[in-house]
């Protein structure tokens, strides 16, 4: 088995679409065959839980036996892969948390693979979450997520100042959300179903779904896309990089 | 299998080409009438703009669609691919003809279609011009399973350049024989439905004998193409098997 790898989806604001990325996480993660499981801080009732039931727990990540749930059973759960939904504007005090608990001192050491996905909203205010958050990240994985997928009227920044917080961040990578249909979008939440399971015409409990062709289609190929970011991320080999050198190796 | 319990195979006939005035309205209107003649089901897909549609010539089998926002492109798309035994012919307009297929690629039309055993074929109206030749080689690249089948409007004077048009295995090419000027004039007013044009008060007795040889001839070419798509199907499913 690979080392655990922690992946925390967050931003300082709400309705950026964290929980969207989210899910297409652990659905790629699902295409890949990686035992996931996730974290949902939207106490008492999270969006996540809502569409992977099976594999998420809704938790308070400020609270000491939550962080515990998550954070000691790194090692001993079957999931390769943590992903944790951070509640809006809990992002910098989740990451005092885990700098608090030593989380992020074993991830510097290599115990742990973490990797943060910072969710980009509109505003400057959202930039200066990039320095704030660096102060903890240090050379963590960090990806920076612009999502489109509501198609927002954002990124009108002025490059030069984007380019300014970006580089504050070693090593930080860019990922796009792009748009996906509105009507799609909205069929899919009232389904209340993983991406893929809309797109296998599915139901939650597995039965023959009654989803428009069109739709699925439509999701189809945006999930393709976001899927195909992650590839160019590399975010497969991050989490098992041992696998990578095993294969190196044997074709060296 | 074979018998009366085999419910008749959904299939999806799309008329096309880049250019406007070819005679696609008349082939879907042939081909819609066909099934009608045959007994099968039927639902025509009016994809166009202006007169003299196929929705007007036959407006119990054809209805008007547009596939400009996704309401419009459900309504079309999801009733394509339902595997309910009906024949559908799709009438697609000049001005749809890029968006139709550049949709049919993004939602992965034909490979779902496929997988409901929906035999999906294009005619195409043949011309001679570069870019009608050039979008008929991009379909066959786009959509390997499609049954590809060019299309010679004798109206439109000798097949030029149709060496430039290669045909689909199982297909062939397909000739809309050319029509007496009277007899046209006849049959050119919506609505009109040739296979009720017995009973047609704007058909003579002279015209209906003319028009019945001819529509024999067109009837031909239909059938002999269905067993191409017929046999070509065999022939995989052999293939499959050994």
């Amino acid at each position: 088995m690979a080392r655990p790898a922690v992946i925390l989806v967050g931003a300082d604001k709400g309705g950026v679409g964290k929980t969207t990325v989210a899910r297409t996480l652990l659905d790629y993660f699902g295409a890949h065959q990686m035992p996931t499981r996730a974290f949902d801080t939207e106490s008492p009732r999270g969006t996540l839980k809502r569409f992977h039931p099976d594999v998420t727990e809704v938790v308070d990540v400020t609270a000491v036996p939550d962080q515990m749930k998550i954070f000691d059973t790194l090692s001993s759960s079957q999931a390769w892969v943590t992903v944790i939904d951070v509640r809006a504007g809990l992002l910098s005090s989740t990451l005092q948390a885990l700098s608090d608990i030593g989380f992020l001192e074993s991830a510097k050491k290599g115990q742990i693979t973490f990797a943060v996905f910072h969710i980009l909203g509109p505003s400057i205010a959202s930039l200066d979450e990039i320095a704030e958050t660096a102060r903890y990240v240090g050379d963590a994985n960090y990806f920076l997520v612009k999502n489109f997928i509501n198609n927002t009227t954002f990124f009108e920044w002025d490059p030069e100042t984007y380019n300014s917080y970006f580089k504050r961040i070693k090593n930080a990578i860019e990922i796009t959300i792009p748009k996906l249909n509105e009507m799609a979008c909205e069929q899919v939440e009232v389904a209340g179903t993983p991406y893929v399971t809309f797109v296998a015409n599915k139901t939650i409990n597995g039965e023959p779904g009654n989803n428009s062709f069109v739709l699925r289609g439509y999701v189809r190929h945006w999930l393709g896309n976001v899927w195909a970011e992650y590839d160019r991320a590399k975010l497969i080999d991050l989490i098992m990089p041992k696998v990578e050198t095993g294969a190196r190796q044997a074709a060296g | 299998m074979i018998g009366e319990s085999m419910p008749p195979r959904s299939s999806v006939t799309i008329v096309a080409s880049p250019r406007p005035r070819v005679g696609k309205t008349l082939l879907a209107r042939l081909l819609i009438d066909f099934h009608r003649h045959e007994g099968r089901p039927v639902a025509g897909f009016d994809l166009n703009s202006g007169e003299e549609t196929v929705a007007q010539f036959l407006p119990e089998q054809a209805k008007a669609a547009a596939i400009g926002d996704v309401s419009g492109q459900m309504a079309v798309f999801d009733r394509l691919i339902a595997d309910d035994g009906v024949a559908k012919v799709v009438d697609l307009g000049h001005d749809s003809f890029a968006s139709f297929f550049a949709l049919a690629e993004q939602i992965g039309f034909v490979e779902e279609a496929s997988k409901h055993d929906i035999v999906t074929a294009v005619l195409f109206l043949l011309t001679p011009d570069a870019s009608s030749i050039e979008a008929y080689a991009n379909l066959g690249r786009r959509f390997p399973g499609v049954l590809l089948a060019p299309v010679h409007n004798e109206i439109l004077g000798p097949a030029q350049q149709r060496a430039k048009y290669p045909i689909s295995p199982g297909a062939l090419l397909l000739r809309i024989p050319l029509m007496a000027t009277a007899l046209r004039r006849a049959v050119s007013h919506a609505p009109f439905s040739f296979a009720d044009a017995e009973s047609d008060p704007g058909i003579s007795a002279d015209n209906l004998v003319e028009l019945q040889h001819w529509l024999r001839r067109v009837h031909i070419e239909f059938r002999e193409l269905s067993l191409r798509t017929l046999l070509a199907d065999l022939q995989s499913a052999i293939r499959i098997v050994s």
